[in-house]
C-alpha cells in the first residue's frame, strides 16, 4: 500500500507542476458551531479522541482523495508515520476509547458529509474548497 | 563428466544449490527492505511527532520579546542532535537558528518520505496559527545518520546471509552424504553380487526408511536369485548325471545286445560244428578198433581222435558262453566252497611271486545255480588275473561279501553276493574294456589264449541272473566284480561240492 502511495506520488511530482502556491485546510460546514481549533485539538480529533464544541463532539472525516494529501495528513495533522496512525488508532479503537475516523476517496463525497453534517471537521485542498457557500475554513494546515 | 553430474551426491548439492541460489536474492531484497523500511519509519515518526511538538511549542509562546525566544527555541532544537535546518518565517520576515549550519540552504519542497529529494535532508513544514498571524516553521533533519544505520544493518543482513548461505552449503553437503552414502553401499554390494560373489549380504544401515526399504527388497531379491541360480545348477547337474547314466545304459545295452549276437552266432556254429564232430569222434574210434595199436594209421587215428576232443571242448565253451549248455538242476549253495576249491587248485599252477589273498566273511553267502560252473568262474578270472602279472608278480585278491545295492550305479538295486577278483597287473585302456567280454577277443600272443574265458565268465554269470563288472585302469590292475543274486533259501548238502 505504502509502495503504491509512493509510486502515485512519484507520479504526481513528474506530473505537470501543480499551481506553485497551494494549501491545505481545515473546513466545516458554513453553519458549524465551530470556529477555530487550535493544532492539538485538531490532532486529537483525527487521533480518535473526543473533541467537544458546546459540548458536542466533532466528527472527523478523512478526505483520502489525493495521496499527497494523504502524506501531508500524517505529517502535519497527526505527526506520524501511516504505521504509527495504523497502530495508534488499533490501539485506540480496541480500548474503545477512540473511534476511527471516517474515510473517504472522493473530495465530492467530503464536501457532501461535511455539508450534511455541522459538526463534522475534515480538510481538503483550499482549492478545492473554492468559493463554496457550504464550506467554511477554519484553519490552514499546510502550506506550500 | 557425465558420471560425476549424474552423480546422486553431486545432484542433491546441485538441486540445494539452485535452491540457495534462488532463494537467498529474493531474501535478502525481501529481508533489507524491512529493515530500510522500519528504519525509516521510526525516523519520520520521529520527526514528526518532534517537529508537531516545537510547532505547538512555538504557537504558545508569549508575546514578548517573541523573537529572542523563537531563536533559543530554535537553537535548542539545533542542540538535539538530528535538526540540521531551522527557520521560521512570514510574510515579512525569518528567523534562523543561530548554530545551523550556514551550508544547509532552505528547501523548495518539503519531504514526505525518507530519502526524498536525495539531498540528505528530511525538510518538514508546519504552520504556526498566532492569533490571526500565521508562522511558517521550517525543519531539516539529518537523514545520514539514519542512512548509515541502514547501511549498516543492510551489511549485518549481508553477513547474515552469507553465513546462511554458507551453512545452507554445509547442510547440503551433509545431506547428500547422508543420503548418497547408503546408496553408494548398496551400489557396491550389488556390484559385489554382479560380480559373482553371490553371498554378498546386501546390508546397509540407514534411517532413512526409503532406504531400508530398498536394502530390504534388494536383499531379498538377491536371495531369490542366488536360490534360483543354485537350483538351475543342481537341476543342470542331476540333468548332467542323468544324462552320463543314460548313455552309459545305452552302451550297456548295446554291449549285451553285441554279445548276445555273438553268442547266438557262436552258439549256432558251435551246435553244427557239434554234430560234425560227432561222427569224426565216433568213426575215429570206431576205426582205431579195428586196427593195430601199434600201427602208423592207429597213431594218426589217436592225433584225429585227440584233436576232435579239443574241438568238441572248444564247442563247449562256445555253447556255454551262448548259454546253451544245460547245466544241472540249478541248487541252493555257499558261494565260498567252488571258490576255496578253485584256489585250492589254483594255489599250485599260480607263480610263486604272486600272493593270493582270499577274504570271506563268516556267514554263508547263498546263491541259486551251479556250484561247477561257480568253479569255472574263479578259475578263468584268476587265471587272467595271474598272466596279467606276468613275470613280475603281485597280489591277486579274490573276496566274497554280502552286498545291497551296488554302488557303482551297473547292477540293478537288489541283494547280491559279491565275488571280486584283483589283480596288481598291467591294467587295461578304455579301448580293450570295451570288447573283453566278446568271444575269440584277446590281447594275448597268438596260441597263448583262445579269447573265450571271459566270454564264457559272461555267459555263466548271466545265465544265473546276475551281473559282472571291471575296473581297470593301465597300470594300476584289474578288478572284476561278480554279483550273483542272494537266496534265502536253504542249501543242499549235495550241491556244495563241485562233483555233485
Amino acid at each position: 500500500m505504502r509502495r503504491l502511495l509512493l509510486i502515485a506520488l512519484l507520479l504526481c511530482l513528474v506530473a505537470p507542476a501543480r499551481p506553485a502556491s497551494q494549501e491545505v485546510v481545515l473546513v466545516v460546514r458554513a453553519d458549524s458551531p465551530v470556529t477555530d481549533l487550535d493544532s492539538v485539538s485538531v490532532r486529537k480529533l483525527f487521533l480518535g479522541l473526543p473533541v467537544l464544541v458546546n459540548g458536542t463532539p466533532l466528527h472527523p472525516l478523512r478526505n483520502r482523495s489525493d495521496p499527497l494529501l494523504d502524506e501531508i495528513f500524517l505529517q502535519q495533522v497527526v505527526a506520524m508515520s501511516q504505521s504509527s496512525y495504523d497502530r495508534q488508532m488499533l490501539i485506540g479503537v480496541n480500548r474503545q476509547l477512540s473511534l476511527r475516523p471516517t474515510e473517504y476517496r472522493r473530495v465530492a463525497d467530503v464536501i457532501a458529509a461535511l455539508s450534511a453534517d455541522p459538526e463534522a471537521v475534515s480538510f481538503m485542498w483550499s482549492r478545492d474548497v473554492g468559493h463554496n457557500p457550504r464550506l467554511r475554513v477554519i484553519r490552514v494546515l499546510w502550506a506550500d | 563428466m557425465g558420471r560425476l553430474v549424474n552423480s546422486l551426491r553431486v545432484r542433491l548439492i546441485g538441486v540445494m544449490l539452485v535452491i540457495i541460489t534462488a532463494l537467498v536474492p529474493p531474501l535478502y531484497l525481501g529481508v533489507s527492505a524491512i529493515v530500510r523500511e522500519g528504519y525509516a519509519d521510526r525516523f519520520v515518526n520521529s520527526l514528526r511527532v518532534y517537529s508537531r511538538l516545537v510547532a505547538d511549542e512555538l504557537e504558545t509562546l508569549d508575546e514578548g520579546d517573541f523573537d529572542r525566544r523563537a531563536v533559543a527555541l530554535l537553537d535548542s532544537v539545533v542542540l538535539s542532535g538530528q535538526v540540521v535546518f531551522a527557520e521560521i518565517s512570514d510574510d515579512s520576515r525569518k528567523l534562523h537558528s543561530s548554530i545551523a549550519t550556514p551550508l544547509i540552504q532552505g528547501p523548495l519542497r518539503d519531504d514526505f518520505h525518507f530519502g526524498d529529494q536525495g539531498d540528505q535532508v528530511y525538510f518538514i513544514t508546519h504552520t504556526v496559527k498566532r492569533g490571526d498571524h500565521v508562522l511558517v516553521l521550517r525543519l531539516g533533519f539529518d537523514e545520514v545518520p539514519t542512512a548509515e544505520q541502514i547501511a549498516a544493518a543492510e551489511r549485518r543482513v549481508l553477513l547474515a546471509m552469507g553465513v546462511f548461505v554458507l551453512a545452507s552449503m554445509a547442510v547440503a553437503v551433509w545431506l547428500s552424504w547422508m543420503i548418497a552414502r547408503p546408496m553408494v553401499r548398496l551400489q557396491h554390494a550389488a556390484q559385489r553380487v554382479a560380480g559373482g560373489d553371490t553371498q554378498a549380504q546386501l546390508h546397509i544401515s540407514s534411517s532413512i526408511r526409503e532406504v531400508q526399504e530398498l536394502n530390504f527388497h534388494l536383499e531379498h531379491m538377491r536371495r531369490e536369485l542366488v536360490g534360483t541360480s543354485e537350483r538351475l545348477s543342481r537341476e543342470i547337474r542331476e540333468r548332467e548325471v542323468s544324462e552320463e547314466k543314460r548313455l552309459d545304459l545305452e552302451r550297456r545295452l548295446q554291449h549285451r545286445e553285441r554279445i548276445a549276437t555273438i553268442g547266438t552266432l557262436a552258439g549256432g556254429v558251435a551246435h553244427e560244428f557239434n554234430n560234425i564232430m560227432t561222427p569224426i569222434l565216433l568213426y575215429s574210434q570206431l576205426a582205431l578198433e579195428e586196427v593195430p595199436a601199434d600201427s602208423a594209421v592207429a597213431r594218426d587215428l589217436t592225433r584225429v581222435i585227440a584233436a576232435a576232443h579239443r574241438a568238441r571242448s572248444l564247442v563247449t565253451r562256445i555253447l556255454t558262453f551262448s548259454r546253451e549248455v544245460e547245466t544241472q538242476q540249478p541248487n541252493v549253495f555257499p558261494l565260498r566252497a567252488p571258490v576255496e576249491e578253485a584256489l585250492a587248485l589254483l594255489r599250485d599252477i599260480v607263480p610263486a611271486n604272486i600272493e593270493i589273498v582270499f577274504t570271506a566273511p563268516q556267514q554263508p553267502l547263498l546263491v541259486r545255480g551251479d556250484a561247477s560252473v561257480v568253479h569255472q568262474v574263479v578259475i578263468n578270472l584268476c587265471t587272467n588275473a595271474y598272466k596279467a602279472m606276468g613275470r613280475n608278480g603281485g597280489k591277486l585278491g579274490v573276496k566274497l561279501a554280502a552286498v545291497d545295492d551296488p554302488p557303482d550305479g551297473q547292477v540293478a538295486p537288489g541283494c547280491y553276493h559279491l565275488l571280486e577278483v584283483s589283480d596288481t597287473g598291467h591294467g587295461m585302456d578304455k579301448s580293450v574294456l570295451a570288447h573283453i567280454f566278446e568271444p575269440f577277443f584277446t590281447t594275448r600272443e597268438v596260441g597263448e589264449g583262445t579269447g573265450l574265458g571271459l566270454a564264457v565268465v559272461h555267459g555263466i554269470v548271466s545265465s544265473m541272473g546276475g551281473a559282472i563288472t571291471v575296473r581297470s585302469r593301465p597300470g594300476h590292475g584289474t578288478t572284476f566284480s561278480v554279483y550273483l543274486p542272494a537266496t534265502r533259501a536253504q542249501p543242499q548238502t549235495a550241491a556244495a561240492g563241485i562233483g555233485a
